[in-house]
């Protein structure tokens, strides 16, 4: 555009020309917005749908998880908003400065530069909140197209989504006019022309600050993770939120070792002290903004990993646990249900040409058990007490148990052994507690723990109890059906028909009636004995279930008598889980994308910021082989340490997690964590790849060829 | 027409204090073309950002055109920037954005509308520092010589008291360099500009009527001009050669 003598030269119509010129340092600044306030407004979108927020249960990890990484991602979009903007103004400020040195006074620029810092910024941020929707309803289609459809997953959004955009789209435009009165607000009009080329004061730093950093995540992780074990044991209460703090050390530490990284590397530069002299040169003046960054985006993408992890250990190990089982069908009543018997259930086989085999069926009785429960006092402290008659076991014979595995055993009188799984990793006794209690005659037995047997299907967190024949008999004495119950397990004869177990799911679940409409939190025992105390007992709304909708994930999962049917299981996993999994993969992707945005912005900012001491290079003779190199390593630590250091970390967390967890990592865990290693590795390509990228883009605008 | 006195001026870097200028006095007048050189740190710089308003000093006064700097506040100080002083920078500072005529214009913008005489000083500037032909280019399509002619093009655009000029021959080569210097000279011949030149270059200060010396910031020396310009080049160099032992 070129302003014609017949317009009227105005200022005006200069900063309009000086704008459009300016359109290639403002793409930066607009894109970067733009992806912010898209990754919020979708996040917030998803977040806040009534889709997910009927599948997170409220104060569950999960929704805790959900919010914790939406924090973090809300951090992450801030960070390189605040680097977009600065980088704008930093070119920004010659041409203000030029104005200024030759007259223009402040009051004459301010119009003009907040009309066009809140015009580029808000039309950018507008833009992405707008943007935020449609990439929601893309994303979530496509997770439906080609992975999961089932009612669950039909969006269903909330206006309260809105808020977090908003609230982020005010931030950007007040941190946009935030500078612009910064940059207005300077005294020496020299800095202002200059400021292109000012950096940050060096500062030495010492070398013992990687090794301390090191030091101080250990300490940090140590004391964080034992503080409230230590609180509860001293204090005998709850330790409060503010321990988490203890946590601090690893924050420091990590920035310590990452500035340590930037500044010296590690042990490299020994032997040839002048090897990369350059690019450590360059970073030093920067070494405080770029681990800044660092930061954040090792916060992002450990995030982004920790969501995406959840996908195969949690769902591996559950398809292989199904794979795993000894029969297709396994289901348990309570005797006084009218459930469709051997014959009912080999007829319905039938219309769907299907024959059965192995039926095998015993009783079971549910008595009361006694043990030691945390009483909360007031404030957030608590007592241990002992209660007699504490919550519900089920209790199995010798030969009850031998019908329904085929395993022998013999349980010496006064003695019980309790069911655990194979890999032993779920454990719900109280190895202490041995005090059995006839609920309808209070009889009492006292038994001691004797070892474990191991069944699959009998693990759960009701939890079963075999005892010898004679006191299971002496215990079963005068119950009546409503703590008796029924086990049933069957398999398929040939191959197994997806339809039958649907129809026999809908059959099982009409069978009951309103007294077993209830979650396996509920507890029988404890309510009775709630109520002997003239207490009420209750468990939180969250966990209420209905048979008004039998085929949801809530339902299926929760229920108290939910059947496991191998193919339902494996059929549905993915569609009941959906919401939950495609949440988790959708946290994923906006932190890997917010990571990358960040990391590219940061190293068009050391690109820029250094071109000055490029064209020095050159000057001095420089190869392009060796000017690629220094932008190679500049580059380098912005991708691959966080990456490097948000993976590995979160990776290391998981695997202790799953350990933790019941003290040993399954066959199932493994090979989640195996799959998780194929994530990260993914991870990795996908950060490299951007990586090439921004240096390939960076080398262009340098002018290396 | 350019007045400094007792003129202090100091740094703070830190916890520590540089005291740049230690009390400078001289005088500019009317149509007079004066270089000031004198080794780095000497505060040649310190002092032309103080007259151009764009760093506060710390004491002493500067008149310019009989307008005292000191406690004026920042709208005045634009003002005096815009109408009373013209700058020449070493890296010319044009508008990347802009063309040559839009750049040599901008001063008058700033003020307001630009009227025909504006337009008929552009013509008249343009073709006396024979920038005629790329009037409607962008800086970046031009040398850096003729970027510096259009900016001194652009520091006469509002007829200023005094043209001040950072290094204006620093960025250029020995042919530019005479261009630019030329220019000056035109200027000050032809429309009678006062021209106040910071210089490391002693071929340049060699066109100057006065030289003024600066070390460790205070006033070493000033020399007049009264001779040939060769033999006030040699002067200059003896005393600069002086001043160093």
């Amino acid at each position: 555009m070129v302003i014609t003598m017949k317009q009227t030269l105005t200022m005006r119509a200069i900063e309009q020309k000086l704008r459009k010129a300016d359109r290639k340092h403002a793409r930066l600044y607009l894109f970067c917005n733009f992806i912010a306030l898209m990754i919020i407004s979708a996040y917030s979108t998803l977040m806040f749908s009534k889709t997910v927020q009927k599948v997170f249960p409220k104060g569950g990890d999960s929704r805790k998880q959900m919010y914790g990484i939406f924090v973090m991602t809300l951090v992450g979009c801030v960070v390189f908003t605040i680097y977009a903007a600065r980088l704008f103004f930093r070119h920004k400020s010659k041409q203000l400065g030029i104005l200024m040195a030759i007259g223009a006074s402040r009051k004459r620029l301010r119009s003009g530069l907040f009309r066009e810092v809140v015009s580029l910024s808000s039309f950018s941020a507008a833009l992405g909140v707008i943007a935020g929707f449609p990439f929601v309803w893309v994303v979530w289609s496509l997770f439906r197209l080609v992975l999961v459809d089932s009612s669950e997953m039909v969006l269903d959004l909330d206006f309260r989504c809105l808020f977090a955009s908003v609230a982020f789209f005010l931030l950007v435009v007040v941190l946009a006019c935030v500078f612009a009165w910064r940059y207005l607000k300077k005294t020496n009009i020299m800095e202002v022309i200059r400021e292109e080329h000012i950096n940050e004061p060096v500062k030495e730093l010492g070398r013992w600050c990687g090794p301390a950093g090191f030091l101080l995540i250990l300490v940090g992780a140590v004391i964080g993770y034992y503080a409230p074990l230590i609180w509860m044991t001293l204090f005998s209460s709850y330790s409060p939120s503010w321990l988490a703090m203890l946590y601090a050390p690893v924050f420091i530490g990590t920035y310590m070792v990452m500035l340590y990284t930037v500044v010296y590397g590690w042990g490299r530069h020994k032997k040839n002290p002048y090897k990369d002299i350059i690019s450590r040169g360059m970073m030093k003046f920067q070494a405080k903004q770029t681990v800044n960054n660092m930061l954040v985006v090792t916060l992002l993408i450990a995030g982004g990993a920790f969501a995406i992890f959840y996908l195969p250990t949690v769902g591996l190990t559950s398809v292989f646990l199904y794979k795993s089982y000894p029969y297709d069908y396994f289901y348990q009543y309570p005797a006084d249900q009218k459930v469709p018997g051997e014959e009912t259930v080999r007829e319905l086989a039938g219309k769907y040409g299907l024959s059965l085999k192995d039926w095998r069926e015993c009783e079971y009785i549910s008595l009361g058990v006694d043990g030691n429960v945390e009483v909360a006092d007031e404030g957030k402290r608590f007592h241990i007490e002992y209660h007699p008659i504490q919550s519900e076991a089920r209790i199995l014979s010798e030969d009850a148990y031998f019908a329904l595995t085929g395993q022998e055993t013999d349980v010496s009188p006064g003695t019980y052994l309790y069911v655990t799984d194979a890999q032993e990793s779920s454990v719900w006794t109280d190895e202490g507690a041995g005090n059995l209690t006839n609920m309808v005659t209070r009889e009492c037995i006292s038994t001691e723990f004797a070892g474990y047997l191991h069944y699959d299907l009998l693990a759960s967190a009701t939890g079963y109890y075999v005892l010898d024949n004679e006191d299971y008999e002496k215990m079963a004495e005068g119950l009546t059906d409503e703590w008796r119950g029924h086990i049933v397990q069957f398999n398929a004869d040939g191959r197994d028909s997806y339809q039958f177990a649907d129809a026999f799911y809908d059959l099982f679940v009409s069978s009951f009636d309103e007294s077993c409409e209830h979650t396996y939190f509920y507890d029988k025992v404890k309510q009775i004995v709630a109520e002997e105390r003239g207490e009420t007992y209750t468990i939180g709304e969250e966990w209420q279930i209905s048979y008004d909708d039998t085929d949801n994930m809530n339902f299926k999962h929760f229920w108290a008598y939910s059947p496991s049917f191998r193919s339902l299981l494996l059929n549905e996993h993915l569609c009941l889980m959906g919401v939950l999994y495609m949440m988790f993969l959708f946290i994923f992707i906006v932190c890997l994308v917010t990571s990358l945005v960040v990391c590219y912005t940061r190293s068009q900012t050391i690109a820029l910021n250094n071109r000055y001491i490029f064209d020095d290079l050159k000057k001095l003779g420089a190869s392009p082989t060796f000017l690629s190199k220094e932008v190679r390593l500049q580059c380098g630590n912005v991708f691959k340490v966080p990456a490097a250091v948000g993976t590995g970390a979160m990776y290391l967390l998981y695997a202790l997690l799953l350990y933790a967890n019941d003290g040993k990592i399954t066959v199932y865990e493994a090979t989640g964590l195996l799959a998780a290693l194929g994530i990260v590795a993914l991870i990795g390509a996908v950060v490299y790849g951007t990586y090439r990228g921004s240096v390939k883009t960076i080398m262009t605008q340098l002018g290396i060829k | 027409m350019l007045y400094v006195k007792n003129l202090f001026k100091s740094y703070e870097i830190g916890k520590t204090k540089y005291q740049v200028l230690k009390g400078i006095d001289f005088h500019v007048a009317q149509g007079e073309f004066v270089a000031v050189m004198g080794p780095s740190g000497s505060g040649k710089t310190t002092l032309l950002n103080c007259i151009s308003c764009y760093i506060p000093f710390d004491q002493g006064s500067i008149m310019v055109g009989g307008t005292k700097l000191a406690g004026q506040d920042e709208d005045t100080l634009a003002k005096i920037r815009n109408t009373k002083l013209g700058f020449v920078f070493q890296d010319f500072m044009l508008l990347d954005g802009l063309t040559i005529r839009e750049n040599i214009l901008i001063p008058r913008i700033i003020q307001g509308e630009v009227e025909k005489d504006a337009e008929e000083l552009v013509d008249k500037l343009v073709a006396l520092f024979g920038i005629g032909h790329i009037m409607d280019k962008y800086p970046a399509e031009i040398s850096g010589g003729e970027k510096q002619r259009a900016a001194v093009a652009r520091s006469l655009i509002n007829n200023p008291m005094v043209i001040l000029a950072d290094e204006p021959t620093g960025n250029l080569d020995s042919k530019s360099s005479r261009a630019v210097i030329e220019t000056f000279t035109e200027a000050k011949s032809k429309m009678n500009a006062t021209i106040f030149m910071v210089t490391h270059d002693s071929f340049a200060a060699s066109f100057c009527d006065r030289v003024i010396l600066l070390k460790d910031g205070t006033l070493y020396r000033q020399l007049e001009n009264h001779g040939s310009r060769g033999e006030f080049q040699d002067r200059l160099l003896n005393v600069i050669k002086e001043m160093s032992a």
